[in-house]
């Protein structure tokens, strides 16, 4: 740990109730200054409640926030610097664009010449410098969001809060945004904390995605760590789309794990975690690491199996492979159209880098 | 609905609104009336009871004590009313129901029994009759319209404004004023139009609660008593016109409300 | 003195058009004022109090406190208080009432004509609000609802004389049959339960029809058509779909109006006759004699304000089971 100095928020084992709901359970985790978070679950799975206790709208049952070294955990929303984006944007109706923005600013009791300037160079920064004197309503979904995201950048918060703000845009605009809001996270270098249950926003914007289930943390980790080594079930089958083998394993040498998958040997790894030989695990597999070959290649732990289904998705192929005698010993893959034209009577042999097969923790 | 239903209502609605117009287009007229005489035939037409009321004193001076109470009470019962709104809206605790049917409860007494009440209170609180004990009396009749009027208008006020406010820096007041009340401002307008019309058209309790001092209600009321007059009816009219404009404005800030949401 | 240019440059500043604070930035910056939000609002429950103070204040003061003391004063022999002699309790005022035909006439002939009026002013505006809602295009209902609201916002008193000058033996009624040659002489309408009855309508139609309106305003016209697509006549589907859908509508109407009917005073004063005196003017007249008469009043208002409330109470019980009973 780098110390300290770099954590601008810490989560202190937080416990959220609403009744016999446990909305949010023992969760523990710090945010890096400058970091960009992601939050990504299902639906009810807590991440608004998390950020709604960052923000002050709710109160922790148990445990603190601690933001850059002060406890905040009671302190009303107003007595924090931590601002928020609204999922419906909630921009005043009654006033302009220039008058939202210069909302907070005019609360911290900023003179107007600052205000106005700390306008103009928000407005130029985020591409609104036509729009000062418009209402809200005269603006469209995109313009809305900026509006927003201006309005709660102005104060100069320590974390900024997003909930679904790309929620009530259309699919092609969100696509835009998401570039956008990144490259504004960069170049403003604050800490955004992002709440989403769309993954792929998720693995597109952060620097770091933290997955919640039930209350409680999955994994947290890079995009890529999340994506490639997924360490639970959960995790795996949430985000992308994998090939989960359930066996057991026969033997554990230094770097990989042996395991036994009706009757097929497959070579795998672990992350966080150490299963013992005899246990029964499932393995994540994903589809983009099966690599197939029309001819037995020249490698270990190469398998030869059976195509069962065939789609055609233009650029490469969707198959189905049994491998062995098994019924349920299928594995899911793409093949290069060219590739997969070769392939002579629906044989193929398929192989992975074994780091890429990982066996996860339940 | 066959046709024949159909022309049927119609004619109904028809027969309603001149049942509605007629007893005040007549009245209207008889004000313009040149004799004393309030009745048919009219021989011969006048303005001078439009005069008479304009040079009339004690007309003037009701006019002023009436618009005088109608202005203080809107202005309470606003604010009243608003809080009460506030409190009420929002918030869920037990026995809200029971608390909610009393807030209302002033709307639906029967008005002799709320005047006679307010009288008595009145006495007890040692207010003597006249423009504070009218005030009051008609605070009490009008905070439950005015709650809510305001309170429909409230819950279409989304959750996130308020938050937005208390998240750039605003405490619960300055939220408040800076972003609930200017959502309200149309329902606040026409309640508060509302609550004129109520407060300068109230016998009842301006009858019980007042001192020497009539308002106008009650002056024209006393006046019928000792016979009709076109004066009273110029009277009428001037209040009718009156009347009917804020009426009309508030219904048109109400309408904008209900497009707003 | 870098301090002090530092100094100026903010005098320069605050004083500079414009570069003034915002009003509500400068009052969450006053100390004073943060010191009290703080205390006020330190806890929401805290928060919860404050909002809560004023309004159950009122309820209880302004709301509840007079007809408290208005059924307390009914138990006191003398009142308003006399130098020099203190108040007993006594049950004489309520007595009273059941014993005196002057008294007991008066009050339920108030109940009755409330019942007539109400149930005849649901006949006249439920086809007026059915117009409305469901056969005036929508575009044109505000217009034509204005047109009906327009005459409610005159008040009691100019109403009522608007009514007295239409059915005068000189008015406008008794001037069209004249002239039609129906009568030789004029019908005396007024001071009659009659004009009383024409003049109670015309002020209270409207809390019947607006309920009404919103009520038969919300039911979709499928319901309508799917019922005709089932057969069902015209006579049917009103009683089976509309009527039922617009119970709530009734309801609502028939209470606010009974309530407020049996609460005018000036009206009955000015419409009515010796035959027709309400309760209203049985208590009123407690109250214009000078003397030791406010007791009998206060007593006499809570038995009405008794007997309206559960006269409206039994109602909406009724009909909340019966139209349970109608939808079925
Ligand atoms: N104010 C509340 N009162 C009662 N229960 C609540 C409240 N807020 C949230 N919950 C419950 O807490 C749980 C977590 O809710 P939360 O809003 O944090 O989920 P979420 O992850 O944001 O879901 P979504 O993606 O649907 O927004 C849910 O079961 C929800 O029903
Ligand atoms: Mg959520």
């Amino acid at each position: 740990m780098t110390g300290e100095t770099d954590t601008i928020v810490h989560i202190d084992n937080v416990t959220k109730r609403f009744g016999s709901v446990v909305a949010v359970d023992r969760l523990d985790m710090r945010i890096m200054a400058g970091e960009f978070v992601t939050f990504l679950g299902p639906s009810g799975c807590g991440k608004s409640t998390t950020l709604r206790m960052l923000g002050g709208f709710e109160t922790p049952d148990e445990g603190r926030i601690v933001l850059d070294g002060v406890d905040v955990t009671r302190k009303p929303p107003n007595r924090r610097d931590v601002n928020m984006v609204f999922q419906d944007y909630a921009l005043f109706p009654h006033m302009t664009v220039g008058q939202n923005i210069a909302f907070g600013l005019e609360l911290k009791g900023e003179p107007r010449d600052e205000i106005d300037r700390r306008m103009g160079e928000l407005l130029d920064f985020l591409q609104l410098s036509g729009f000062r004197d418009r209402s809200p309503d005269q603006l469209s979904g995109g313009q809305r969001q900026r509006v927003a995201l201006a309005r709660a950048l102005a104060p100069d918060p320590k974390l900024l809060l997003l909930d679904e703000p790309l929620g009530a845009l259309d699919a092609k605009l969100r696509g835009q945004v998401q570039i956008e809001l990144k490259d504004i996270q960069k170049r403003t270098g604050k800490t955004f904390f992002f709440v989403t249950h769309d993954q792929e926003e998720a693995l597109t914007m952060s620097d770091r995605v933290v997955v919640m289930n039930a209350g409680r943390v999955e994994q947290a980790g890079t995009p890529e760590d999340l994506y490639f080594r997924p360490e639970s079930r959960f995790v795996a089958e949430f985000i992308g789309e994998t090939n989960l083998i359930e066996g057991t394993v026969r033997g554990i040498d230094k770097d990989t794990i042996a395991i036994d998958w009706n009757g097929t040997d497959v070579r795998g790894v672990a992350h966080g975690h150490q299963p013992c030989e005899g246990d029964t695990v499932t393995a994540s597999l994903r589809l983009e690491n099966v690599m197939c070959h029309p001819r037995k290649p020249a490698r270990m732990n190469a398998i030869e199996g059976r195509i069962v289904s065939k789609l055609f998705k233009g650029s490469r192929t969707s198959l189905d492979i049994r491998i062995g005698g098994h019924q349920n010993t299928v594995i899911h893959a793409y093949m290069d159209a060219g590739n997969a034209a070769q392939v002579a009577d629906d044989r193929l042999w398929i192989s992975w880098e074994p780091e890429r097969l990982t066996v996860l923790r339940d | 609905m066959t046709r024949h239903t159909r022309i049927v209502m119609s004619v109904v609605y028809w027969a309603f609104v001149i049942y509605l117009f007629v007893p005040l287009a007549l009245m209207v007229t008889m004000g313009f009336k040149d004799s004393k005489f309030i009745g048919f035939p009219i021989r011969a037409w006048t303005f001078d009871w439009y005069a008479t009321v304009m040079q009339d004193t004690q007309v003037l001076a009701v006019f002023g004590y009436s618009m005088a109470i109608a202005v203080s009470t809107t202005v309470l019962s606003l604010i009243i009313g608003t809080w009460m709104a506030t409190f009420l809206g929002p918030n869920m605790f037990r026995g809200k129901a029971i608390v909610f049917a009393l807030a209302c409860l002033p709307a639906v007494i029967p008005g002799i029994i709320s005047a006679i009440a307010l009288r008595i209170f009145a006495r007890l609180i040692d207010i003597e009759p006249g423009m504070l004990a009218i005030i009051l009396g008609h605070t009490v009749h009008n905070v439950p319209f005015v709650a809510l009027v305001v309170m429909a208008r409230l819950s279409t006020q989304p959750k996130s404004h308020i938050e937005a406010a208390r998240d750039l820096g605003a405490d619960s007041i300055v939220a408040f004023f800076r972003v609930t009340l200017p959502y309200l401002k149309p329902a606040l307008i026409g309640a508060g139009i509302f609550c004129m019309l109520l407060s300068f058209d109230d016998f009842v309790r301006a009858f019980f609660l007042g001192g020497y001092q009539p308002t106008l209600p009650v002056l024209i009321f006393a006046k019928l008593r000792s016979g009709m007059s076109p004066e009273i009816n110029a009277i009428s009219t001037i209040v009718l016109i009156m009347t009917a404009i804020l009426g009309l404005w508030a219904e048109r800030s109400m309408r904008r409300l209900n497009k707003g949401s | 003195m870098a301090h002090a240019e530092s100094d100026t440059a903010d005098l320069g500043k605050a004083s500079a058009p414009g570069g003034r604070m915002n009003f509500w930035g400068a009052l969450l910056q006053n100390g004073a004022y943060q010191t009290l939000s703080n205390t006020l609002f330190k806890t929401q429950r805290r928060q919860f109090v404050m909002l809560a103070s004023l309004p159950l204040l009122w309820i209880v003061f302004a709301n509840l406190g007079p007809i408290v003391e208005m059924f307390w004063i009914g138990f006191l022999d003398s009142y308003p208080p006399k130098v020099g002699y203190e108040p007993k309790l006594t049950f004489a005022n309520w007595a009273a009432f059941f014993q005196d035909r002057v008294f007991i006439v008066p009050f339920f002939r108030t109940l009755a004509f409330s019942l007539i009026f109400t149930v005849i002013t649901l006949l006249i505006t439920y086809p007026v609000a059915y117009f409305l809602a469901k056969h005036v295009k929508r575009k044109n209902q505000l217009l034509f609802l204005l047109l009906l609201l327009i005459p409610f916002w005159v008040g009691e008193i100019v109403r009522t004389y608007a009514i007295m000058i239409l059915l005068g033996n000189n008015g406008a009624v008794n001037l069209v049959l004249k002239s039609l040659g129906l009568i030789d002489r004029p019908i005396p309408f007024m001071y009659t339960g009659f004009s009383l009855g024409v003049g109670i309508i015309y002020l209270t139609a409207l809390y019947m029809l607006l309920p009404l309106y919103s009520a038969l305003e919300k039911i979709p016209d499928n319901y309508l058509e799917a019922a005709a697509d089932l057969g069902a006549g015209a006579w049917t589907r009103f009683r089976r779909i509309t009527l039922p859908l617009s119970k709530e509508g009734i309801a609502s109407g028939c209470t606010l109006v009974f309530l407020i009917s049996t609460g005018y005073y000036a009206t009955p004063v000015l419409l009515g006759g010796p035959r027709s005196t309400v309760f209203a003017e049985t208590i009123a007249g407690f109250f214009h004699v000078a003397g030791d008469q406010w007791p009998m009043g206060a007593a006499f208002s809570s038995i009405m304000l008794i007997a309206t409330l559960a006269a409206t109470g039994i109602f909406l019980k009724l009909m909340g089971r019966g139209g349970k009973g109608m939808i079925r």
